[in-house]
């Protein structure tokens, strides 16, 4: 009985050592409280829905940064408070996107960054600029998205106007060192807002580069079969291909056409959502010579180089969605490093006034003029032996384009 | 229930369902019931004529799309103030309905041939508003943010809450309407049996001619205020087929041909949403979930999840008595 009495009671070493950890569990929030709080951003993309892929490769960009940054001992500024993702899913829809910046805003985050789809950043950023929200929008090409006055939207990426102006200067700049010889397109693109707004564009410059315009083609999303839409090519006859349209309809149309031989001079696509790596490794006959005119890192750039290889050695693959958020993520970090403050206000003053030159995309240091990045510039890529190379501007080149491309048989 | 009962009830819950936005906890929580309540009413539109009249319809969003654009083109090409822009949407709808159901019943169109024939007219009308000049085809259009009540646009969510409540509530009358009408019993003896409801005499071209009317007129109202809650409309938020196939889910889950079904269709829908939504980490594990619920709710509840409360309030009564 004794000795029972004498095994419950405790020793004095388990009083020391429970004493030990009872001090160390009532001053740990003492420890807590010396250190900064968390920063939250939120990733808000469609990781689910007709652009999945993108969506999620645009999050694992934005996920990688935020890991950077808080490798790299966080916001130094803010004493050292670390960057926390809240994520969020559009699932392709505006009120879903609508909603998660809702719920984004109930959980504090200090910046969004997002969302792919231009119908879908038009309505969220709309959302943000209601609880004045710093909003960086990664991927969304529309125009609209920063000609409405919101002071919460900053994009560092060009949008479709200056793609389609200096696509334009490309082409024409690649047919004229080629003689000339391609003098009629036919632009496919996809229905919504991106690739409707690129297409009228393309229309209305491609005569200016002498190069007349047989057909504009719209398609759906999601568009099953595109053979009718390769046959409709073939009768017409073009010497080149303008294609603006999403992953999915992009691959399948470059596809089909492939598999029905349609020979053409050349397929130039402006911000072909599926001309990235994993296209050119998939399907290697299909991607050979095809172009696009669409958001590229600086090749030379080792920053880039390094970070290709690490996002390779994840098992997926460097597409622009990841860069573009990446990047995003990065120039929030940079403008909370500045602004010293998760408050709002004080980081949308400096996001507005940012000239942030650390990124490994070809812009230069940022300078936004209402919330558009003058210096962002994309690049004339090609496939080449299943690689992709930059064929334009001379400056980034990395290799010299192939035009026009060989034909069939 | 007599007819004093089910208004004090149903003016009792309205109260309390104005109340709710001061207990939520959260602008999150005020969006997500006011989206609950205006797919409940979306919902309702359809019960109106898929529910009570039996015209199952597979495009609906040819209504919702309608009121979208009318008010929008009006409010933004025109200068239309957007509140007399929703009547106008409106009545757009209703004319639309109109002269679907008049095209379509004139032909003699029933059961899935009425059904395929209004997915081929909300396909037409998505394609119109891809190619029209006036509707600015794919590019879509942009109302300009100016939150201010006299431009039907709100910084607090609350009232798009309280404008989602009231035509909830608006819907639900028409409905119980329909429920207790002659025109209401019209619709269900066609519903019934089309052939012997013209042999009762009643004017069955007439009678879903209107039915079709006044339902797209309301899905119209819906349109309208889904363009002013989130300022932007393209052919595919407009005219996209996700739209209808919601419409008609939340009155099927809940009980198509009740006054409530779409309301408690709408209602564990957007919270079975809600949820499985949250569950983030999983890519895509929130619409399988969400799936497999939809999945047992069809194969097990056939009379929607009303007919669940009405079994048991039957086998009560049968108890009782």
């Amino acid at each position: 009985m004794s000795r029972n009495r004498h095994a419950l009671a405790p020793s004095r070493r388990q009083i020391v050592v429970t004493g030990a950890t009872l001090a160390g569990a009532l001053a740990a929030p003492r420890i807590g409280g010396a250190q900064a709080r968390p920063v939250r951003i939120g990733l808000l993309h469609p990781v689910t829905g007709f652009v999945a892929y993108s969506g999620a490769q645009s999050r694992l960009g934005g996920q990688i940064a935020i890991d950077e940054v808080n490798a790299a001992g966080g916001i130094r500024s803010m004493g050292g408070a670390k960057l926390e993702a809240i994520l969020g899913d559009t699932q392709a829809k505006v009120e879903i996107g609508v909603a998660e910046v809702e719920k984004m805003n109930e959980a504090g985050v200090a910046a969004i960054v997002g969302c792919f789809q231009s119908a879908i950043v038009l309505a969220t950023t709309q959302a943000a600029a209601k609880y004045g929200i710093p909003y960086a929008v990664d991927v969304g090409a529309s125009d609209l998205i920063t000609s409405r006055g919101l002071k919460n939207v900053f994009r560092l990426k060009p949008g479709f106007g200056k793609c389609v102006d200096e696509a334009i200067k490309a082409l024409g700049g690649i047919n004229g060192a080629a003689g000339g010889i391609a003098k009629s397109a036919v632009i496919v693109h996809e229905s919504s807002e991106f690739g409707t707004g690129t297409a009228k564009l393309l229309a209305d410059r491609l005569p200016g580069i002498n190069v007349e315009v047989k057909e504009v083609i719209k398609h759906d999303n999601p568009t099953r079969n595109f053979d009718n839409v390769a046959l409709r090519i073939r009768s017409l006859k073009p010497d080149v291909l303008m294609m603006s349209n999403y992953q999915n309809e992009y691959v399948l149309l470059a596809r089909t056409l492939h598999q029905q031989k349609v020979d053409l001079a050349g397929m130039f696509s402006v911000l072909g959502g599926g001309f990235n790596y994993k296209f050119a490794k998939d399907l290697p006959d299909v991607a050979e010579h095809m172009m696009d005119y669409n958001h590229w890192f600086a090749p030379t750039n080792p920053k880039a180089q390094a970070m290709k290889k690490k996002v390779e050695a994840m098992g997926t693959l460097f597409t622009f969605e990841v860069y573009l958020a990446y990047n995003a993520v990065k120039l929030i970090a940079d403008a909370l490093e500045r602004a010293g403050s998760a408050d709002k206000e004080k980081l949308t003053a400096a996001l507005a006034a940012s000239t942030w030159s650390d990124h490994f995309m070809p812009y230069g240091a940022t300078r936004f003029v209402d919330g558009q990045n003058q210096g962002g510039e994309a690049a004339a890529l090609q496939v080449q032996k299943g690689d992709i190379e930059v064929v334009y501007p001379a400056q980034f080149a990395s290799a010299k384009p192939v035009f026009p491309k060989p034909k069939f048989g | 229930m007599n007819a004093r009962r089910i208004v004090a009830v149903f003016g009792a819950a309205l109260v309390a369902a104005f109340a709710l936005p001061f207990v939520l906890p959260s602008n999150y929580a005020v969006n997500v019931a006011a989206m609950i309540l205006f797919t409940a009413f979306l919902g309702q539109s359809w019960n109106i004529a898929g529910g009570f009249a039996g015209q199952t319809s597979f495009g609906h969003v040819v209504f919702f799309g309608t009121g979208a654009y009318a008010s929008t083109i009006l409010q933004v090409a025109w200068g239309w103030n957007p509140w007399l822009g929703w009547i106008a949407a409106a009545l757009a709808g209703g004319v639309v309905g109109l002269a679907i159901g008049a095209l379509a019943f004139r032909a003699g169109l029933r059961g899935s041939y009425f059904a395929l024939v209004t997915l081929a007219f909300a396909e037409v009308f998505r394609i119109l508003a891809n190619s029209a000049e006036f509707t600015r085809g794919g590019l879509g259009i942009l109302i300009p943010s100016d939150p201010r009540a006299a431009n039907l646009q709100f910084k607090d969510p609350v009232w798009f809450y309280w404008i989602a409540l009231a035509l909830l509530a608006l819907s639900l009358a028409v409905a119980a309407w329909l429920k207790r009408s002659r025109f209401g019993a019209q619709l269900a003896a066609i519903r019934e049996n089309e052939d012997a409801a013209r042999a009762l005499g009643i004017d069955v071209f007439r009678a879903k001619t209107i039915c079709l009317g006044i339902s797209g007129a309301m899905a119209a109202a819906g349109g309208t205020f889904y363009a002013q809650k989130y300022l932007y409309v393209d052919p595919s938020i407009a005219y996209g087929v996700e739209k209808s196939v919601e419409m008609l889910l939340v009155s099927m889950i809940g009980g198509a041909g009740t006054v409530f079904g779409p309301l408690v269709g709408a209602a564990v829908l957007g919270g079975v949403g809600e949820i499985t939504r949250s569950f983030a980490a999983g890519q895509g594990l929130s619409l399988v979930v969400y799936g497999a619920i939809l999945v047992a709710i069809v194969a097990w509840l056939p009379d929607g999840l009303i007919g669940v409360f009405a079994r048991r309030g039957g086998a009560r009564r049968g108890r009782d008595a």
